[in-house]
């Protein structure tokens, strides 16, 4: 190794004593070279798209209000036509299940490309280097500044890279509020100088959490914070897309001029000239082999490609394969791996989808009247009385209609002319039931109250209850 | 591995950052059941909004898991110390 990177150069010592010193050391900036190519243009494009949905998304109406709000103040999820209520708690669950086992499939089919194009940490410190790029300069022109002592002329370029930092970080945290509480009135709040207490907090919070992170943490996190990095091996196998540096074409490795026959000289196709290292943003050298710190950005394919091609040869040096075809076996896309993985996957999508659409957007409770077990009226007739809850779910207020069956003749009674309920509201409503004696068999009998939407036959709810009488 | 060669600022996350994902999991189970307004803690309305019960219900699981990460971290440096001592070739 002619030119060894001091950051990389790991000096002996067992494959455990280096990774526990890679862990344990204090951690040194990385100033990734910036770079150009197809993998970087995929990368960007992730990056747009992905910080103009997370921008964007609050400030969508739909029916007049907020297209996608989780609004926890009251308690409701407005995700566009559908509203989402405590009760739901089991869906939310649910698609948090369904995102992770989505994590877990690809990951064994593609490898890390959750982290090298879409996961926040990566989208988040892409949009930090750029700003970064555009108040400092290039690779080269930020160490000569760091390297620096402070003077007035690196004390403004800092103070502008931090302050544009801080604003977008703060714009963030905005954002993020909003996703929570009503955007459009917070941002007047905002305006006003009259955000509440604890949604200053939260702005403040979450902005400090992305400078933090974007802008100082950086890879540290994926190496020290991200329970994935850590455990995502598991779901490797040989087959398994890798970013990979192809050695047995690689070396020996050894800097040659342009017009030099590497045959002649007895070297491979790697110059050693460290762009794939300088450009890495977390700071390891791939031709080290496949590493817990590669987050397959593939930034180090785009730089050793374009090498190759300056040098005339072909390209693919370092690039997306399998440990099979290294080997030079043939890989399989359909493996048991990714069957398991496939049919776990589509059978809770398929439970959820199923229980979703089957959801019904209406709760009724019967809660018996505890103080007295029945009582018998003038007419001689039997007499229990309930209290029915009616939790209306939907988005809109409907007027209801309720049966009652189970005993022959049974009368109903309620004391409200109409069962008028809001959305989002609970109505308490007292039934009294009035039967003929001789029709009840038993001290208990078994009646079920049935509640329709006037104006929508599917919202419809039937819920069981006791009538009780003296035999 | 024993304590010094840990440096400060990741012991620090290693306490904090699970204890806060806990705390996100703690805050998201605990008030789906149950609804700030229905809380009466030691008896008396808060008199906080919903939001400010949360984020109070959130910093508060945060600290509870934070202690408990504390105590994990302590024994384990403390467990590998007396290993290193009863084996110092290691």
């Amino acid at each position: 190794m002619a030119e060894a990177n001091p950051r990389t150069a790991v000096s002996g010592g067992s494959a455990d004593e280096q990774l526990a010193r890679s862990l344990y050391a204090k951690a040194e900036k990385i100033y990734p070279r910036e770079v150009h190519g197809l993998f970087a243009r995929l990368r960007v494009l992730g990056v747009l798209g992905l910080l103009g949905i997370y921008y964007v998304t609050p400030w969508l109406r739909w029916d007049g209000q907020q297209a996608l709000l989780l609004d926890l103040p009251a308690r409701k999820f407005h995700i566009f036509f559908i509203t989402l209520w405590p009760q739901d708690f089991i869906y939310l669950a649910t698609l948090l299940i369904i995102s992770g086992l989505t994590l877990f499939f690809v990951t064994a089919l593609a490898g890390r490309v959750w982290c090298g194009y879409a996961c926040p940490q990566t989208v988040w410190t892409e949009a930090f280097l750029w700003i970064e790029r555009k108040v400092e300069g290039d690779r080269m022109r930020q160490q000569k500044l760091d390297a620096q002592s402070m003077n007035m002329r690196k004390f403004g370029i800092k103070a502008t890279k931090h302050l544009l930092w801080g604003a977008f970080s703060a714009w963030t945290g905005f954002t993020f509020v909003g996703y929570f509480t009503p955007i459009i009135e917070l941002g007047q709040r905002l305006v006003m100088f009259n955000l509440g207490p604890w949604e200053t907090f939260w702005v403040i919070f979450y902005g400090f959490a992305t400078y933090g992170n974007a802008g100082w943490m950086r890879e540290q996190v994926c190496k020290y914070m991200c329970p994935y990095a850590r455990f995502q091996s598991a779901m490797f196998d040989k087959d398994t897309l890798i970013v990979s540096y192809i050695e047995t074409r690689g070396e020996p490795r050894g800097s040659r001029k342009r017009s030099a026959d590497p045959k002649a000289l007895g070297l491979g196709d790697c110059i050693d000239c460290t762009m794939c290292v300088q450009v890495c943003p977390t700071g390891i050298d791939i031709r080290n082999g496949l590493q817990y710190e590669c987050i397959a950005c593939s930034a180090c394919i785009d730089a050793c490609d374009d090498v190759m091609e300056k040098m005339g040869y072909e390209k693919g040096l370092i690039k997306y394969t399998t440990e099979n075809v290294m080997e030079g076996r043939p890989t399989h896309i359909i493996r048991p791996r990714i069957v398991i993985y496939a049919v776990i996957m589509v059978g809770i999508i398929a439970l959820f989808a199923w229980s979703f659409s089957t959801r019904i957007a209406l709760g009724l409770d019967v809660i018996r009247d505890r103080n007295q077990l029945y009582r018998e009226t003038d007419e001689g007739l039997i007499e229990n009385v309930y209290t029915l809850k009616v939790l209306n779910m939907d988005a809109h207020a409907h007027r209801f209609r309720l049966q009652v069956a189970g005993i022959p003749g049974v009368k109903m009674y309620m004391d409200l002319p109409e069962i008028r309920v809001g959305s989002g509201e609970v109505l308490e409503l007292p039934v009294r039931l009035r039967v003929d004696e001789a029709e009840l068999k038993s001290r208990s009998t078994q009646i079920s109250f049935n509640l329709v939407a006037e104006d929508d036959a599917k919202l419809s709810t039937t819920e069981a209850a006791r009538f009780l009488g003296p035999r | 591995m024993a304590n010094k060669q840990i440096p400060k600022s990741q012991k620090c996350i290693a306490v904090l950052w699970p204890s806060f994902l806990v705390a996100i999991i703690s805050t998201g189970l605990f008030f789906s059941a149950f609804d700030p307004q229905d809380l009466y803690p030691f008896g008396r309305e808060t008199g906080v909004s919903r939001l400010g019960i949360y984020s109070i219900g959130f910093l508060c699981f945060w600290l509870v898991s934070t202690i408990s990460g504390i105590g994990t971290l302590y024994f384990a440096i403390t467990n590998c110390m007396a290993r290193d001592r009863a084996n110092p070739g290691n």
